[in-house]
């Protein structure tokens, strides 16, 4: 029952988890509720239970009747063999009464005293209305008063089986009518039933044993036979972690080596799968840049020598070099966002006052006169922090409520339980409440008619706004802005000096 | 005269583009599109500013600045289609002064260009020998000798050294040194920084790995210690 008796183990390199992005704290990442895994647990669990309890009923049941035979055939065979013995005594005796008690002037304290006799039994002797016992404490009380009648009476001679107590004796009743007498014997089965009990003790230990032993064998079994299908659930459970090179060790025997292989194979493919599509978009992005660096160098080009192009050339110009623009940052947030699919995403942590950062940053958008309240107690906070992605995040957000909210209105920054937070609000439509998960997903845009602009953003700003502060081990969300518009929130643990 | 800036780049229509771009500016651009090209091209007639893409056939960006470096301390800035740390931090330790990441505004590079031309002509902070144990510092003269010995360092390198060594003893912040050595406003890279140091440590340190005249700040900066 060693452990090492398992036909199938966890092959895993030590590789950081691609996937693993998908943790708590997010306005994206949802937990869904994914019923299936409980109930699946429950059943595995039942069929062991169910396979233990079957063992040790199988055993219960085999072992019980096997008790109770051996009990019913030892005690019958027992009790015949010792009423044989009685009866054959109590002849013998009744024989030696009759020829005693015959002879002239008989000796009766003699012939009791001669009379054969094995351990438990007890002679008593009728004779002529007189009763004669062998021992002090059996004697003519001991027999039933019936049995007197039958036997002393009528001549007839009787035995029977009767307790007394609670102690089951043989009584022996033999007429000796030549010389008017009878001999009782009066046989206790006190040890024979000693015997019995322990011996029916015994059995009943021995099937309790065999119960446990058939639950025990049960559990070990069921254990073992769905060893691989724990070990497959292991693996499976390990991969949607996102730790997609877990594979099973393929097994020596034949039927396992079947499922771990096609298991493997099945995560080979996934793998694959989610590798290919991660390095897709990544692909695409660099494809893009050589031509968007032709594209926007000579749009540039053009750009400055404006005044030499007519009205409507200028005007085309300004709408290529719009749209350029866009794509270019369209561009940049793909392939940072597919760093974040493929797993690439590295924080590059430095040491920085965060309030400055942030003040910088808005500074940097080109947003005017926005007031940004640093909270005395962040003013001087030095935390540890990706510079870079800080930026991005408030430029995104800012660049949000730009495109969506009117304008950004106050941007703040404040720390409390360990946490810095960074505020970014506006006073536009707000984000209704169905969509304020939705927003921080790709490419989505909210279902509120009253959003426009919409030609002005990539569909990831906020996205990765979520991802960078996830990255960070934070997490991002909107709520109402008290008096209209939308409130923007990012958290991000304070790692302090 | 113009000042004349050597393009290293195989993608011919990026070539021409950043050609014409940077003609416009009042440049004078050279083209080059791989790297042995581009040191005889060097070698024929040096630059005053060289831009490397760091993806090229054959001989790569990194072994074309390599290269460069064994010969000249001309400024260069590295182009690569990645922001990611790893591209960066290979071309700074190429030995490239500056970074762009492709799609670039031109206005950005020609701002990149236009200060480490300004940081090749100045000749630091002007002030008289600085010394610093066994290194002794002359930006008047743009060299630095380690136990009596020059030591060869880029125009970036030494400018970093020089603004260290005016202010023996004080902390200056990467966003500060950003902004004295590369002429950036806060916007800089603080991994420039970084590298140029780790680089110029090499090259003044006893033991590089435990500096005596650079040392880091933790959470701060870099001072040099009087």
């Amino acid at each position: 029952m060693s452990a090492a008796a398992s036909p199938l183990r966890l092959g895993r390199q030590a590789h950081p988890s691609p996937l693993g992005s998908s943790a708590e704290g997010t306005a994206t990442a949802r937990a869904v509720p994914r019923p299936g895994v409980r109930s699946h647990l429950r059943v595995r669990l039942g069929v062991r239970a169910r396979v233990t309890a079957a063992f040790a009923l199988g055993a219960l049941v085999v072992s019980a009747s096997m008790a109770m035979i051996t009990y019913a055939a030892a005690r019958q065979s027992s009790l015949g063999e010792q009423s044989a013995a009685v009866l054959r005594q109590a002849y013998v005796n009744a024989a030696l009464v009759r020829s005693t008690l015959r002879s002239p002037g008989p000796d009766i304290v003699g012939l009791l005293g001669s009379l054969d006799s094995v351990p438990g039994s007890n002679s008593v002797l009728y004779d002529h209305g007189r009763w004669y016992a062998t021992s002090l404490g059996v004697g003519q009380d001991a027999i039933p008063a019936a049995m007197q009648a039958l036997v002393v009476t009528h001549g007839t001679p009787a035995h029977q089986y009767h307790p007394v107590n609670g102690v089951p004796q043989v009584e022996v009743g033999i007429p000796v009518p030549e010389v008017g007498a009878a001999y009782f014997e009066v046989f206790s089965l006190q040890d024979l039933q000693r015997t019995l009990r322990i011996l029916a003790l015994s059995l009943a230990g021995a099937a309790l044993a065999t119960t446990l032993g058939g639950a025990v064998l049960g559990r070990w079994a069921s254990g073992r036979a769905l060893r691989p299908l724990t070990e497959v659930a292991a693996a499976a459970a390990a991969i949607a972690g996102g730790r997609l090179d877990t594979r099973l060790e393929t097994a020596d025997e034949a039927d396992l080596a079947v499922l771990a292989s096609s298991f493997n194979q099945m995560a080979d493919n996934l793998q694959a799968r989610i590798e290919r599509e991660a390095r897709f978009s990544s692909d695409v992005s660099h494809e893009l840049r050589s031509p968007l660096t032709t594209l926007a160098t000579s749009v540039q080009i053009l750009e400055a020598r404006r005044h030499e192009l007519p009205e409507r050339s200028r005007q085309a110009l300004d709408l290529l070099g719009a749209e350029l623009r866009r794509f270019q940052r369209m561009v940049t947030d793909l392939l940072e966002i597919s760093r974040f699919d493929a797993g690439a995403a590295e924080l590059s942590l430095d040491e920085v006052a965060l309030g400055e950062v942030v003040r910088q940053a808005v500074m940097a958008t080109g947003a005017k006169d926005v007031p940004v309240e640093i909270d005395p107690g962040v003013a001087a906070l030095v935390v540890r922090v990706d510079k870079r992605r800080i930026e991005r995040i408030v430029a995104n957000l800012v660049g949000n409520a730009s495109t969506y909210g009117g304008g950004v209105t106050r941007v703040g920054v404040d720390a409390r339980d360990g946490q810095v937070r960074l505020v970014v609000e506006d006073a536009g439509p707000g984000v209704p409440a169905e969509d304020r998960s939705r927003v921080f997903e790709r490419f989505s845009r909210g279902s509120g008619s009253g959003r426009r602009g919409g030609g002005q953003g990539t569909g990831l700003g906020l996205a990765l706004v979520s991802e960078h502060a996830r990255l960070h081990g934070g997490r991002a969300w909107v709520e109402d802005r008290p008096g209209g518009g939308a409130r923007f929130l990012v958290e991000l643990p304070a790692s302090q000096l | 005269m113009a000042n004349r800036i050597l393009l290293v780049e195989d993608d011919e229509r990026i070539r021409v583009s950043m050609r014409l771009a940077l003609e416009d500016e009042g440049y004078q651009a050279e083209e080059a599109a791989g790297g042995e090209e581009a040191l005889e091209a060097f070698a024929r007639r040096p630059a005053d500013v060289v831009l490397i893409d760091i993806m090229l056939p054959g001989m790569d960006g990194l072994d074309c600045c390599r290269a460069l470096r064994r010969v000249s301390a001309v400024p260069v800035i590295m182009v690569t289609a990645r922001s990611d740390t790893h591209d960066v931090v290979a071309g700074l330790e190429a030995g490239a002064d500056d970074y762009v990441t492709k799609p670039f505004m031109i206005k950005e590079l020609t701002a990149r260009i236009r200060a480490l031309l300004r940081r090749a002509r100045a000749a630091g902070p002007g002030s008289g020998p600085l010394v610093l144990g066994d290194l002794e510092v002359l930006p008047d003269q743009g060299m630095v000798r380690r136990s009596g010995e020059e030591v060869h360092l880029t125009r970036t390198e030494f400018r970093l050294l020089c603004e260290l060594a005016a202010n023996p003893g004080k902390v200056l912040s990467r966003e500060q040194l950003l902004e004295r050595v590369w002429g950036y406003d806060y916007f800089g890279d603080g991994r420039l920084v970084d590298v140029h140091v780790r680089r110029l440590r090499t090259k003044v340190e006893q033991d590089p790995a435990n500096p005596g005249h650079v040392v880091t700040v933790r959470g701060l900066g870099y001072k040099v210690v009087p």
